[in-house]
């Protein structure tokens, strides 16, 4: 006789419970400060993208203002030069940090419109140092649940994120190795990068 | 050729880090992928892979696509659940045991990832990791038409896993008709999946190749590192930011 459903239920029932008290996981500290600056202003970007009231100039200002409070621009903007960073005069500094400014509100306006409404779940943090979290969560949209991971750099009350992981990779360190080979491929002309970016190509 | 294959990737360190920062790979032959990439991308991509993609998103309901997303996936578990034990991971074995069999069952063959909507989500595991997991290196960056970015380890990886894989084992091997039907379905889902990724890349990145390269370093190295059960190597921002944000 077929196994009926229950039984297979049941069987099933087992396995996880098996998959979840099956040995081998380390346990590593959780930030729930960390988490809840993630709950609080991830979603609160995913509820603006999905507020359909606002205009593109306002939406534009709102994401502004959103990416500020979450991001730290300041090290991020570094960090994507990599070793070419300590290489930029005080001016073409200025004038990076203004385009790739511009840059990561325009991807990420395109990129995060697919996430319009979503809900955003926290789900676990690993803290690597007391100011170095990785806060994991899920975001669930019309397509399922996706993992979405978020390094934040900091102590409670100055928190700010520094990176940004969806499907296994982390945007900032992406950039960096993009800008990086666009600025090696220019034989280390800083300057190929800042005008490719003002002309918001790339 | 094959020992050749084995001691460039042996000789190869697990897993490079870049100068500034993130996980790389080694790209002796950056020339000649960059022009493969060329090609796919302006070529066998543009008119041929992305236009099939985008005319099976477009001509097949949502509800039908992710069906068949789910039942090709839930034929991948099996394999994952032979890889897991091969990386010594019984949990990670059992929920792909589990999941396969909730979803070939009450899931209606597949087609519903019932598993993934009780809190038993998908962990792929495939041969190319499997050999990570136990120390094998990478081996030099590939950029193949049609497949992609891979590595010698990845590529070896992909080829062993899809000649022993379960499913088409038991299903009369790698070269019958449902075994292509599956690799073509797979394909599709996942090029059309990765439409909007890949055209963002292309629009977005101010070095395409470059881009595709670390994002695949990453996730490669991601991957490895959850066999091992480590926590992933991540690079350090800098306590010295340096001049004015705006």
């Amino acid at each position: 006789m077929p196994p009926s459903l229950t039984d297979r239920r049941r069987l099933g029932l087992g396995l996880v419970a098996a998959a979840v008290v099956a040995p081998g996981f380390a346990h590593a500290a959780r930030s729930p400060q960390a988490e809840a600056f993630i709950a609080t202003e991830g979603q609160k970007v995913l509820a603006m993208l999905g507020d359909r009231g606002l205009g593109e100039a306002a939406r534009q200002a709102r994401l502004t203002q959103s990416l500020d409070a979450l991001a730290d621009f300041q090290r991020i903007s570094s960090f994507v030069l990599g070793r070419h960073a300590r290489t930029l005069s005080p001016p073409q500094r200025q004038r990076f940090n203004a385009a790739f400014r511009s840059h990561v509100q325009r991807v990420f306006l395109r990129q995060l419109t697919a996430y319009r409404g979503s809900l955003l779940r926290v789900t676990g943090s690993t803290a690597r140092s007391p100011t170095d979290v990785v806060v994991n969560t899920t975001v669930r949209g019309s397509s399922g649940d996706e993992a979405v991971n978020w390094r934040v750099l900091g102590a409670a009350g100055g928190f700010k994120v520094a990176d940004v992981q969806a499907r296994g990779v982390w945007l900032a360190i992406t950039l960096q190795q993009d800008f990086v080979s666009t600025i090696d491929n220019a034989g280390g002309d800083v300057e190929a990068l800042i005008r490719r970016l003002e002309a918001g190509k790339g | 050729m094959l020992r050749l294959l084995v001691l460039a990737v042996a000789a190869t360190p697990m897993m490079a880090v870049a100068a500034d920062g993130g996980p790389t790979v080694r790209d002796p032959f950056e020339p000649i992928n960059r022009a493969l990439f060329k090609l796919n991308n302006r070529g066998i991509d543009r008119f041929l892979v992305r236009p099939v993609a985008r005319v099976y998103r477009k001509v097949t309901p949502a509800p039908v696509r992710r069906g068949l997303s789910n039942a090709v996936n839930n034929l991948r578990e099996p394999g994952t659940a032979v890889n897991a034990i091969l990386q010594a991971r019984p949990a990670v074995a059992a929920k792909a045991t589990g999941r396969f069999l909730v979803n070939s069952t009450v899931g209606l063959g597949g087609l519903i990832d019932v598993a993934g909507h009780h809190s038993l989500e998908r962990e792929p595991a495939d041969f190319g990791q499997t050999l990570g997991r136990w120390g094998v290196g990478q081996g030099p960056y590939l950029y193949l038409p049609v497949v992609g970015p891979t590595t010698v380890r990845d590529g070896v990886g992909g080829l062993v896993g899809y000649a022993v894989d379960p499913v088409s084992q038991a299903t009369g091997g790698p070269n019958t008709d449902f075994a292509v039907g599956r690799s073509v379905v797979r394909g599709l889902e996942a090029r059309s999946e990765a439409d909007s990724l890949l055209t963002s890349v292309m629009t977005d990145s101010t070095d395409p190749y470059a881009t595709v390269r670390g994002a695949y370093a990453q996730n490669r190295a991601a991957a490895v590192a959850a066999a091992r059960g480590e926590v992933e190597a991540l690079p350090d921002f800098g306590d010295e930011p340096q001049g004015d944000p705006n």
